[in-house]
């Protein structure tokens, strides 16, 4: 049975021109949406850029801050900003390394791999202000301790440990399960094989989300206002002391701008702003260049 | 000799292995203390206080002075603000993370995700001295507010630091649909939106409802941004200009002068607590999202 | 099986005979040629095969005829491809028409994650067709074609994630020929499924070249041998020899062919 050639074309139809339309203007509002976003976040930066370049004095950056007067600097609460990260860092990489680890390579199963999941999911949804109050309630009242910039980092631990578990967590699983057996075969143990094979090669993804996560460290407030508190010793700012009251950048903008009635609050905003804003910029960055570097070194592969 | 090495090495491994379990029982150990330490001191006002639940969930009077606990207002302020950032941070977001997945050339996504990492980078408080000094001055002129502080203020900042949760949970979705659904509407004849609205939203459905639960889960924890511009007043929003409060922006607002074991201190700790329960519920709502994908 | 006398070049463009005719085609990826100088004339109403051993360019070819490359950046087809005469690469021809006319089916089941209905029914709901009563008569016509009626009538609104590999595969069979293309692709289109599901495809390509045009790529020679009317045989990207299938797999005229046939490699 013959049939004739078709009668139709492969030019399009006008049911075709519309659907084309349809296609076509969907996707210049999703273009639109795109480039939005990209244009809003040029704008904030340029406006921070711009109000607060000329607040980046050295008095600014290493001054003592002022409670009313103008002219105070935020010199104190960047040293804290510094100081509690490296506190904060200091107890959360080794807790969150080690319980990642033994989740992706010695416990991929079982019931207590699954609490502990779902305790590390939880933990990452509580809102940082209950948590702040959580550390209130701990080191401030329980323990006795004043506002401490301890408190604050013990905090902050218990804050960001669920989101460096969960990087820990993807970048071994990145390590693809052919090293593993490779080195199994040539006779090392576990441990070995965790340390000398595994770790290297995921380390370059280790390092990039310890460095975001840092940044995050950085800028956290609500947590800290009730632990590490709103001031700073005046006798001695750039204390070692992990139990000095530490009030961070961070916080300092907001006490500025909510509580606190200093005079040049303007100045002190713009200018805080900005040095936040850098030290994210500087954390992005470092945290790719730094992720790269060291999967070159570890690795020598690209990525 | 190797013996003795293997036996040396033997212990090291049952030593880390000890301490690796010790850092993983951690995680539960701080979970449960949270719940316990919350649990107690945010019950307090119910037990030492004697104020009913029904009066501190749903009565609208919270006076500090007057010793009265009721937190209607401020869980009305936390759902009508989360409502206003998922409504329009939502579709946005999602919007956006299928022109990544789905649409965007390779040069306009080495700009856009840098550009996102970026946004999650910077910190709430700056994101509320930006509505601070940007947004509230622009509707305190073009609206009926007066001060330009408000519900509305507060749901635009929050929608804008929804985003990139929003985004790129969507983007993922969308990434991990097997390329195979796209080519078989394709080869149908179908067209690139034909696709992405019949075939690929549907089946990244439960993707998206995690990328739209964590935002809310996001927009409710979310404290500092909005207190610098939601105008902390203790009374339901009237309307979208009006100023509020919510359960976050109240705990930071009071907490400072609340007296240790005064009935204030103790409302707020049950509105933490309140706080900590809608997180675990969301948790508990991704999961169930999740299950229904396999 | 064959009907007619064999193609030839001198008939004219748009007769059944030379119902979808490839001149001179290059695929390249990139800079990559994985296609060389590809002329091929596949016949109305018969089926034709593709073979060759992995890697050769059969289904980069087979993916030439409905221009799924537009959708792979990097890809680029020269050569003109002629359904009816007319070149679907042309200025004036539209990816979407040609969809229509010329169907695809893929080596692995991809139904959508929807009811058995609405699989059936996907491709005339996305060009238009809303009329609910129209929607059911494709969806049975499409279905019997498909030899799948039968199994699913009480069932169309369950998930099409339900049915067995097989089904699943005639599944998208029927989606495709609810369009009522003229031209079927088949991309090894049983090689996911066990030996009585790929029966009864084969039987059902059988009776698919009553109404329309079959070419169908193909790992296995003895399938080739049992379906198809012509065979063309692929190695590293050209086009080494064509002909009847009879023909070219007992008197092969290329040493390569015969080397490929009687399994030398590949």
């Amino acid at each position: 049975m013959r049939t004739a050639p078709s009668a139709r074309s492969v030019a399009a139809t006008a049911n075709v021109r519309a659907r084309k339309i349809v296609d076509a203007v969907a996707t210049a509002v999703l273009w639109v949406m795109a480039t939005s976003i990209i244009v809003l976040l040029a704008a904030f930066i340029a406006y921070m850029i711009y109000l607060g370049w000329s607040a980046l004095t050295p008095s600014f950056i290493f001054g003592m801050p002022k409670e009313r007067d103008a002219g105070g600097g935020v010199g104190p609460e960047i040293y804290n900003s510094f100081y509690i990260l490296v506190l904060t860092l200091l107890f959360t990489i080794p807790i969150a390394l080690s319980a990642g680890v033994y989740l992706q390579e010695y416990a991929r199963r079982g019931k207590f791999r699954e609490i502990v999941q779902f305790s590390a999911e939880s933990l990452a949804t509580v809102p940082s202000i209950v948590m702040g109050l959580f550390g209130l309630l701990v080191f401030v009242y329980t323990f006795h301790w004043r506002y401490t910039a301890l408190g604050g980092a013990l905090t902050l631990t218990l804050l960001n440990m669920p989101a460096l578990l969960r990087v820990t967590q993807e970048a071994l699983s990145s390590v693809p399960d052919t090293l593993r057996e490779a080195s199994m075969a040539l006779g090392g143990t576990k441990w070995q094989t965790i340390t000398r094979v595994v770790l290297p090669s995921a380390i370059g993804r280790l390092t990039t989300g310890v460095v975001l996560i840092a940044g995050r460290i950085y800028g956290e407030t609500a947590a800290l206002i009730f632990t590490a508190g709103l001031s700073v010793t005046v006798n001695s700012p750039y204390d070692l002391n992990p139990f000095h009251t530490a009030e961070t950048l961070a916080v300092h903008l907001w006490y500025t701008h909510s509580e606190s009635t200093v005079a040049d609050v303007d100045r002190i905003g713009n200018g805080s702003a900005l040095v936040l804003l850098i030290m994210v910029l500087i954390f992005n960055v470092a945290a790719r260049v730094a992720g790269r570097a060291l999967t070159k070194r570890f690795t020598g592969r690209a990525s | 000799m190797i013996a003795l090495q293997a036996r040396r090495s033997r212990r090291v491994e049952r030593l880390a292995l000890f301490g690796l379990r010790v850092a993983a029982g951690f995680v539960i150990v701080t979970m449960a203390a949270l719940l316990l330490y919350l649990g107690f001191e945010g019950t307090k006002t119910f037990f030492a206080d004697h104020v009913s639940l029904g009066t501190f969930l749903f009565s609208p009077a919270f006076g500090v002075d007057a010793g009265q606990p009721g937190s209607a207002v401020f869980v009305i302020g936390s759902l009508a603000v989360t409502l206003f950032a998922i409504a329009v941070g939502g579709p946005f977001g999602v919007a956006v993370g299928i022109f990544l997945a789905e649409i965007a050339p390779h040069r306009m996504t080495s700009v856009l995700k840098p550009a996102i990492e970026l946004m999650v980078g910077i910190p709430s408080v700056v994101y509320g001295w930006l509505g601070l000094t940007l947004l509230v001055p622009l509707i305190r002129t073009h609206t009926s507010s007066p001060a330009g502080f408000g519900l509305a203020a507060a749901g635009i900042v929050l929608s804008i630091m929804i985003l990139p949760t929003v985004i790129t949970l969507s983007e993922d979705a969308f990434r991990s649909l097997p390329a195979a659904l796209k080519e078989g509407s394709l080869a149908l004849g179908a067209t690139r939106w034909q696709t992405i609205t019949r075939v690929l939203l549907p089946s990244a459905s439960s993707g998206i409802a995690v990328a739209l639960i964590l935002g809310i889960a996001r927009a409710i924890g979310e404290t500092l941004a909005i207190q610098m511009v939601i105008g902390n007043a203790t009374q339901i929003p009237a309307s979208l200009f009006a100023p509020t409060a919510t359960l976050t922006t109240e705990i930071v607002t009071d907490m400072p002068g609340a007296a240790q074991g005064s009935l204030l201190e103790h409302s707020l700790f049950s509105m933490a607590l309140l706080l900590l329960l809608m997180a675990m519920v969301l948790i508990v709502l991704v999961r169930l999202a999740l299950r229904r994908r396999t | 099986m064959i009907k007619s006398p064999p193609v030839t070049a001198e008939l004219p463009l748009d007769t059944i005979e030379n119902k979808l005719v490839a001149d001179n085609v290059n695929v390249f990826y990139g800079a990559f040629q994985a296609i060389k100088h590809a002329s091929l004339t596949m016949r109305g109403q018969h089926v034709t095969a593709l073979i060759g051993p992995s890697g050769c360019g059969k289904t980069t070819f087979l993916r030439a005829l409905n221009r799924m490359h537009d959708l792979t950046p990097g890809a680029r087809v020269e050569g003109s491809i002629l359904l009816d005469g007319e070149d679907i690469y042309g200025p004036d021809a539209d990816p979407v028409v040609i969809r229509h006319r010329i169907g695809m089916v893929f080596q692995r089941a991809n139904p959508f994650p929807k009811t058995i209905y609405e699989n059936a029914v996907y491709g005339p709901r996305i060009h238009g067709e809303r009329d609910k009563r129209v929607l059911d008569e494709i969806a049975e016509r499409a279905l019997r074609q498909a030899a799948l009626w039968d199994e699913v009538k009480d069932r169309l609104n369950r998930s099409a994630l339900v049915l067995s590999g097989g089904q699943q595969q005639r599944l998208c069979i029927a989606r495709a020929v609810a369009l009522n293309p003229e031209v079927i692709l088949m991309d090894e289109p049983a090689s996911a499924l066990d030996p009585i599901a790929t029966s009864k495809i084969e039987d059902l390509i059988g009776q698919l070249t009553e109404q329309f045009t079959v070419v169908i790529v193909t790992h296995s020679m003895q399938q080739a041998a049992r379906i198809s009317d012509f065979t063309a045989f692929f190695h590293i990207g050209e086009i080494v020899e064509v002909g009847p299938t009879n023909q070219i797999f007992t008197h092969p005229k290329e040493k390569r062919t015969e080397d490929y046939i009687t399994g030398r490699f590949g």
